[in-house]
């Protein structure tokens, strides 16, 4: 306000002035009161925040120890009667061959369950590796989120389950699973995924895969017991999951993931 | 089952490059294209009605009748296509009973029941009510019958009662309009909420769907009205039809202009899938895409219906370009549905290769079932059409279009 | 109140009145006890039936291999990864002591160059595997279209497992 101003003006922006320092002081004295009592809690998970006091499986894979021999594949296809065709898989091995002129070749032949035949001869390779694929059973599943009747859901240990007598086929999971680890069964019509075995852990036993792996390359552990497996696997190696950006919450942790792996 | 299976082992060896060996099926077929596509045509066939009613637009009357049942015939299918690709069809009712609600699909059918009971069905009900109320008195045996049954026995024509019902039409209308945003928008976020697949997964994808949405109702109702006069051997009113084309032209612009932008920011963000996607637009879609959408359902007749917007040629030519555009309008947005649905399945989410489309026949998944839901439309609005023709309503207006 | 009006809220109730006790009467009894999923859905899930029975219980019968074995380079080699899922035999097995099993319960023999070639077939992805159990050793790899195809003297035609016994590689 400028002096030259008249006089009512003057006193009018006083007035306002005053009343605006007392106005503000309200304001910022109570910001400042109630920010004793809730303190900004700006706490982020590395992955997600940890549910229930129970179990919590988390999955881990070391891609160094993966020969391809395509094992697990088979074992599991046998353990859930999944339909031997070479379009339905609840898991599978991939090859990823990176050719020195930086090309990226990926290779699944019937899932990996006939083994691999090398397609490239060694002086092209740059380098070349297996990735052992199923379902990340998500902490924030993209196909539980989708369902339309909650006919697929997670059970309170983190195990992504198919109820499959109750999910109508209408396949919105199928599309919405970005690792595309679940497929309609040809004879039921309806959706099927890695259970993780859940039939097994019941008795006590391991899922199919992880039974059968020859250099032990899976881990199934408790990710809410600090002394678990899974958790010293996690704290020993450099992990990452699949496709980090989409937010999944993927359980399926992969020690020395290359970047390729999509 | 067996063929099915001979199918599959032939798109395996037509696989380019790598794709999750659970991807080789495409899961969502033809119908799903169809199933957008209708809910479109619904969406904008009720949209170019509200212009009359809200915007008092009264050289649209002659298709105001004809657009919301035409609306209404297309609702009653909208939902057909979906149910009949499901694994198991039978296990439909579990939407309503248990609907998931963070799943788009479970809402999905409490916006088609809110948009096909409370604004459809209202609005052509306090439209008709006072005709059916005549007819059923004019009319003998199973008509009156159900002229009777479908004024809910209500016998009141009173000046007042009628007056009650505008007012309540044009309340339902304005409630309509929204509701018709929402239902297609509501389809577009079932493709563009997925964020595993980069060629849905857009904010704009809502957006789009409804625009080609009304773009493709108003296209239907325009063809249905020229050849519906032809059949009827009545003249058509080239007012209405022009300033239809007008409405036409203006948003498939808005439409071409939407979908050039979203191509535009997905060519300059260039993301992770901008390789595998830019493939896909140049391999395998490239006909469905440039040539059938593009060129001769987009560019061809936003070119012609441009041109009328300065230059007007004879009504003959006119006419007979307003029909041969609306039916190219009607194949490109079909195409645009193609594009989005197959297209989004035919690249590997792992982005390193594609798989291929084969459609059989027969079967839930063929032609033919496609078909079923494409013809059964129009029987049902040839009926309604018959049980209560647009033309013979006895409105008190002075305006009214004599037939 | 109109005579539309009435009609057209009791048709409304009616209508939703009716849908209301459909979504009742439909709604599994289990829907909704844990989250929005069919609780038993989780049971039945567990019921599955089992088909591999897990290392554990072939040595009951087989203790005699699984020692011959433990020296080996297949030690942690568990024996369902050749043989293939186990359980009925386990479950069955002891019921034939004196007579042969019937085939339904015997287990694969794997004999064939394919079934080695699986994990030995030389591969780039295989080259820096190496094994906890055993101190840096690499996975044997070779072609198994070219090593020792045939015997050197007789000519005859080699299957791996003539040279190279399974159990102690």
């Amino acid at each position: 306000m400028s002096l030259s101003s008249s006089t009512m003006k003057q006193h009018k922006s006083n007035i306002s002035r005053r009343d605006f320092f007392k106005a503000g002081t309200f304001i910022v004295g109570g910001i400042a009161v109630t920010s004793v009592f809730t303190p900004f809690n700006g706490i982020l998970f590395a992955s997600e925040a940890p549910k229930g006091k129970g179990k919590w499986y988390g999955i881990g894979i070391d891609i160094s120890k993966c020969i391809g021999c395509g094992k697990c594949a088979n074992a599991c296809k046998l353990e859930n009667n999944v339909p031997q065709e070479p379009f339905y898989f609840r898991s599978w091995v991939e090859q990823y061959t990176i050719k020195n002129d930086g090309s990226i070749l990926v290779e699944s032949p019937n899932g990996g369950i006939d083994g691999f035949m090398q397609s490239v001869p060694d002086e092209e390779i740059f380098k070349s590796f297996f990735v052992p694929k199923m379902c990340n059973h998500c902490a924030k599943s993209p196909c539980v989120q989708v369902c339309p009747v909650g006919a697929t859901f997670e059970t309170d240990d983190g195990i992504v389950l198919v109820d499959e007598t109750y999910c109508i086929g209408c396949r919105y999971c199928v599309q919405a699973c970005p690792y595309g680890c679940r497929y309609i069964h040809p004879e039921k019509g309806t959706v099927d995924k890695c259970s993780l075995c859940i039939h097994r852990l019941e008795k006590g036993l391991q899922p199919a895969c992880f039974e059968i792996c020859p250099t032990e390359a899976r881990i199934l552990g408790d990710l809410n017991d600090p002394d678990s497996n899974i958790n010293s696997f996690l704290k020993n190696h450099t992990c990452m999951v699949v496709k980090p950006h989409l937010n999944t919450g993927s359980k399926l942790f992969y020690n020395a993931l290359s970047p390729e792996v999509r | 089952m067996e063929n099915h299976l001979q199918d599959l082992h032939e798109v395996l060896s037509k696989v380019q490059g790598y794709v999750y060996p659970n991807e080789i099926e495409l899961n969502w077929s033809i119908l799903i294209v169809l199933y957008p596509y209708i809910t479109g045509l619904v969406a904008g066939a009720f949209i170019l009605a509200s212009l009359e009613r809200i915007f008092k637009l009264h050289i649209l009357k002659p298709t105001y009748g004809l657009a919301l049942l035409t609306a209404l015939s297309f609702m009653l299918v909208a939902t057909m296509p979906l149910v009949s690709h499901l694994g198991k069809p039978l296990r439909a009712y579990e939407i309503m009973v248990t609907p998931h609600l963070s799943s788009a699909m479970a809402i999905f059918g409490f916006v088609y029941l809110w948009y096909l009971m409370v604004v459809l069905l209202l609005e052509i009900w306090f439209d008709y009510r006072r005709d059916m109320v005549i007819w059923a008195n004019e009319t003998k045996g199973i008509k009156r019958f159900l002229y009777k049954a479908l004024s809910l026995w209500t016998t009141d024509i009173s000046p007042k009662a009628v007056a009650l019902d505008k007012k309540l039409g044009y309340i339902v209308t304005v409630i309509g309009v929204p509701s018709a945003f929402l239902l297609h928008g509501y389809v577009g976020f079932i493709f563009g909420s997925i964020k595993a697949n980069p060629w849905w997964s857009t904010v704009l994808m809502p957006v789009i769907f409804l625009f080609s949405a009304i773009v493709s109702g108003i296209a239907l109702v325009m063809l249905i009205y020229i050849l519906l006069s032809k059949i009827r051997k009545q003249k058509i009113d080239m007012a209405c039809l022009d300033l239809i084309a007008r409405y036409l032209f203006y948003i498939l612009l808005i439409d071409f202009v939407l979908e050039g932008l979203d191509q535009i920011h997905r060519i300059y963000e260039a993301e992770e899938s901008f390789e595998v996607l830019h493939m896909l637009v140049f391999g395998k879609l490239f006909y469905t895409m440039f040539i059938l959408q593009g060129l001769l359902g987009t560019i061809v007749p936003l070119l012609t219906l441009g041109t009328f917007q300065f230059v007007q040629p004879k009504e003959k030519i006119r006419k007979a370009v307003y029909l041969v555009t609306s039916a190219l309008i009607l194949i490109g947005v079909f195409f645009m549905r193609w594009n989005v649905v197959i297209g989004g399945q035919l690249f590997s989410k792992s982005f390193y290769g594609y798989t291929s489309f084969k459609i059989g026949m027969i079967g839930t998944e063929g032609y033919l079932m496609a078909a079923v839901w494409i013809i059964v439309p129009f029987i049902i609005l040839s009926f309604l059409l018959w049980l209560l023709p647009p033309w013979k309503k006895k409105d008190e207006d002075a305006d009214i279009q004599e037939v | 109140m109109p005579q539309q009006i009435k009609r057209l809220i009791s048709a409304f109730a009616i209508v939703i009145l009716l849908f209301l006790v459909m979504q009742q009467v439909l709604k599994p009894s289990s829907f909704g006890v844990s989250g929005h999923y069919r609780f038993l859905a989780i049971q039945e899930n567990k019921l599955k039936e089992l088909q591999y029975a897990g290392s554990e219980s072939c040595i009951k019968c087989h203790e005699d291999i699984h020692i011959e074995k433990s020296d080996g380079y297949h030690a942690q080699l568990k024996c369902e990864v050749c043989h293939g899922p186990a359980l009925r035999h386990v479950m069955y097995a002891d019921k034939f002591e004196n007579e042969e099993l019937p085939d339904s319960l015997k287990l694969n023999k794997p004999d064939e160059r394919k079934d080695c070639a699986v994990c030995h077939r030389i591969n780039a992805a295989r080259i820096k595997i190496t094994f906890d159990t055993i101190d840096n050793s690499m996975i044997k790899q070779v072609d198994p279209m070219k090593h020792n195809l045939v015997h050197k003297k007789t000519k005859v035609e080699l299957k791996c497992i003539e040279c190279h016994y399974p159990h102690q590689p």
